[in-house]
């Protein structure tokens, strides 16, 4: 429990680290370092675009699942680790 | 059937069926024998015209044999039937050899409908024939007839009324499924793998079901359901975690996710993207990947790639072409790795990376190694050489994958001063400290205490552990596998080797015994002279077995003798080599060379020698600063690379034996305390005294060309 605790520090203590969401299985983002609003927004788009993609890797073999899923843009990159009851998503600026 | 009231008055509802009796008689026969059985004190028939008398009925035999039976022969009362079945049957009367009459009952007549026509031929036909006729004539004169009167009737019309009925509105509800090939196989694989389990969750789940669960969409929840079932192993664990997750999930999901094993994981994950995302291009570096600039070459990867392990470092170095802007660091200095390595560009060291971090920082770096079987993993040892400088020690494993946090940290009471990786156990690091005592650690396990400690054991060093190694050696005697063994060297002289007594399955602490076979006790010398041998022992600084005859190994002292020494025998060393004036900090043989050997001092020199010369043959000074540590590179018999105080340096003996060949300054206040080559790429890995071990890549060092040996003289 520490452990995760200190790992998600390290994470969010990271220079380029923008903020990271934790999200459970329905979309509702539990734990944040944005602020409310852009939190449940990310969340909501992010949520079902993962949804998305694990059906379609699983389709495309059922025996295989989403573990990870990156969104690389002009700005940013939008890093979100899917697992079966939480999502965690971080999104780091490019530094240049 | 019998149905009895309080008093034992037969009550049995009477059917409604009542059939002819005699036709029934024959099977009434044979329930009546059976219903007996029970010993019932009053017993009636359930026939329908038997009215229930109580009578005494014998207990017969259950399995009343259609031989008690009485033939039907005629229409006899049923009164007579029963008391005929009344007799007492005896053991002999099964026995009796009973006759059997079969007759023919009467005709029955059922239902008779006198057929509407005759045959031509019977008595009556005429007669018919004749009202036929008759009625023919009468039809015929019937339209002008007087005796015909018409009269019409009419049917009454009921009243017609309407009733209306309205029902209630039918709520329909439109519930559509996307259906997924993989929604399929969940639950088909679900149902399959642990069935029972799987109902069990359901139990679970529809007992309690808490919100979190009922709210997922429908195609979630196979999922889960499935993926439920298929991590628990047995239904009767599944239950109770089931219900214990139910309920806690009840109680707090959002504690639940972030508590749960799986979330570690990913956040595992994310921090090593994360890094790899910083980290890139000094990755790629390391693994000697191409850096590409033009966008338009199309990169060819798997050429010079020295070991690629990890496929996103290929995607990453595809994705590298597309973000030039956004390089971490100047793609020119990278450029020269296009070039390939020529004469005229000199060797330098590249800084890539520092593995440290907020733990590390202000320990000194004493001792590197790397794992045997990942050559990717690495273990380093904190702790001060001074003794003025001692706190508690630190060793770690750090990994390629993630260099801002180690993957293991084991704290130890005492500076960390020796460790190394196992060769045969590949899990196992044994570390040294500077009180003399030796722990093992199993990397495997994330839990910061070690797996064997000797700090209980009587035979421990006195002084701190200088330098361990994990040697294998030829038994002889006992087979000829190799078995490997656990030797340090210490600074009250004595070099032992440890032997593991219980393997390392048990967690308990268990005592590492040491035998005494291999003490040796290092005389010191005073004054110059070869065959005094003193009692006195010397403190020992390092030793290196040679590569090939693993028998025989050095050892350097802390006055500055290298000695050679057998491990068959252990009283008197077969050579002395003299040349260093202050302590041997470290002597290497050469891995292709086996003749010769190196070894470095605080004299601020490093000398190599020739095994069978006593005398120095070459020495290296480069700067006023003690030489902590020296190393031959893995890939050239003729390189090395020497940790001096505040620089490291690399020689290469081909090309310049008076001044090294390259060298990196280390920053104002640092030192640097130790190097190591990487094995599978041209780095060099140097710690210092700030807890960082700085990550160089060596370029442009001509590759060998030949293996042989060039003695120089």
């Amino acid at each position: 429990q520490a452990e995760v605790e200190e790992t998600l520090r390290r994470i969010q203590g990271h220079r380029g680290v923008i903020g990271t969401i934790v999200i459970n299985a329905e979309g509702i983002p539990i734990r944040t370092t944005f602020d409310n609003s852009t939190a449940v927004q990310y969340a909501g788009l992010l949520h079902e675009l993962t949804m998305k993609a694990r059906s379609a890797v699983r389709a495309l073999d059922p025996e295989n699942d989403l573990t990870f899923l990156r969104i690389r843009s002009k700005k940013h990159e939008i890093m979100v680790a899917a697992g079966n009851i939480s999502i965690k998503i971080t999104i780091e600026l490019y530094v240049l | 059937l019998q149905v009895f009231d309080e008093e034992g008055k037969d009550v049995t509802p009477h059917p409604l069926f009542h059939a002819d009796p005699n036709t029934v008689v024959p099977r009434q026969g044979k329930r009546l024998a059976s219903t007996v059985h029970l010993g019932a004190t009053g017993s009636g028939s359930s026939s329908t015209s038997i009215s229930n008398a109580s009578t005494a009925e014998s207990t017969s035999d259950e399995t009343a044999e259609p031989g008690s039976r009485r033939d039907t022969t005629s229409l006899a009362d049923v009164q007579v039937r029963r008391e005929e079945i009344e007799e007492e049957l005896t053991k002999e009367d099964l026995d009796r050899r009973v006759d059997i009459y079969l007759s023919e009952t009467e005709t029955l007549w059922i239902l008779e409908m006198p057929p509407d026509v005759v045959s031509v031929e019977s008595e009556a036909a005429g007669r018919v024939v004749e009202r036929n006729k008759i009625y023919v004539d009468i039809c015929k004169t019937r339209p002008g007839n007087d005796r015909f009167v018409e009269k019409t009737m009419q049917t009454i019309n009921g009243a017609a009324k309407n009733k209306e009925v309205q029902c209630d509105r039918i709520i329909m509800e439109d519930k559509g499924v996307m259906v997924t090939s993989w929604d399929l196989s969940d639950s088909f694989y679900g149902l399959a793998i642990e069935p029972t389990s799987k109902a069990e969750g359901g139990r679970a789940t529809s007992g309690k079901s808490s919100k979190s669960r009922t709210a997922k969409e429908h195609e979630q929840t196979s999922i889960h359901s499935a993926y439920h079932c298929s991590t628990t192993s047995s239904p009767v664990i599944s239950d109770s975690a089931a219900l214990a997750r139910t309920h806690e999930e009840e109680q707090c999901p959002s504690e639940a996710i972030l508590r749960s094993e799986n979330f570690q994981q990913h956040l595992f994950f994310m921090e090593r993207i994360l890094m790899e995302n910083i980290f890139q291009p000094k990755l790629a570096a390391y693994r000697q990947f191409p850096v590409l600039i033009d966008p338009d070459v199309t990169s060819d990867t798997s050429g010079t790639a020295a070991a690629v392990k990890e496929a996103e470092q290929e995607e990453h170095d595809r994705g590298k072409k597309e973000e030039q802007k956004e390089a971490f660091t100047d793609p020119s200095i990278l450029s020269d790795l296009n070039k390939t390595p020529e004469e005229t560009v000199p060797p330098r060291l590249e800084w890539l990376w520092s593995y440290r971090c907020d733990l590390t920082n202000g320990h000194s770096v004493s001792s590197m190694a790397w794992s045997k079987v990942n050559p990717d993993l690495l273990a380093v040892g904190y702790g001060a050489f001074d003794f003025k400088e001692q706190k508690k020690g630190l060793a770690c494993c750090w990994s390629l994958k993630n260099p801002m946090w180690p993957e293991r940290i084991f704290r130890c009471e005492h500076g960390v001063t020796a460790l190394d990786f196992s060769t045969s156990s590949p899990n196992l690091l044994a570390v040294g400290t500077y009180d003399g005592s030796v722990a093992i650690y199993d990397v495997r396990s994330c839990k910061d205490a070690a797996l064997l400690a000797s700090s209980e054991s009587s035979n421990k060093h006195t002084g701190p552990v200088w330098q361990l190694r994990w040697v294998e050696q030829d038994r002889g005697a006992t087979g000829d596998s190799k078995k490997e063994r656990l030797i340090c060297i210490s600074a009250d002289g004595q070099v032992t080797e440890w032997l593991i007594q219980k393997r390392l399955d048990c967690p308990d602490l268990v005592k590492i015994k040491r035998t005494e076979s291999e003490k040796k006790k290092l005389p010191g010398e005073k004054g110059r002279k070869c065959e005094v041998l003193i009692s006195q022992q010397a403190a020992g600084m390092c030793f290196d077995f040679h590569p090939k005859d693993t028998n025989c190994y050095l050892v350097g002292t802390e006055e500055g003798h290298i000695h050679k020494c057998s491990c068959s025998c252990s009283e008197q060393f077969l050579e002395t080599y003299r040349g260093h004036k202050g302590p041997v900090y470290k002597v290497t043989w050469n891995p292709f060379s086996t003749d010769t050997f190196l070894s470095c001092s605080a004299d601020w020199s490093v000398i190599l020698w020739y095994q069978d010369s006593q005398r120095p043959i070459l020495t290296f000074t480069s700067t006023s600063a003690f030489v902590h540590d020296i190393t031959w590179s893995p890939k050239s018999a003729f390189v090395f690379a020497a940790a001096n105080e505040s620089r490291v340096e690399i020689w290469d003996l081909s090309v310049n034996i008076f001044n090294p060949v390259t060298s990196c300054l280390a920053s104002p206040r640092g030192k640097f305390t130790s190097v190591l080559f990487a094995k599978n790429t041209d780095c060099l890995l140097a710690g210092d005294g700030e807890g960082g071990v700085s990550v160089f890549e060596v370029q442009n060092l001509p590759a060998p060309n030949s293996n042989e040996v060039r003695c120089t003289r």
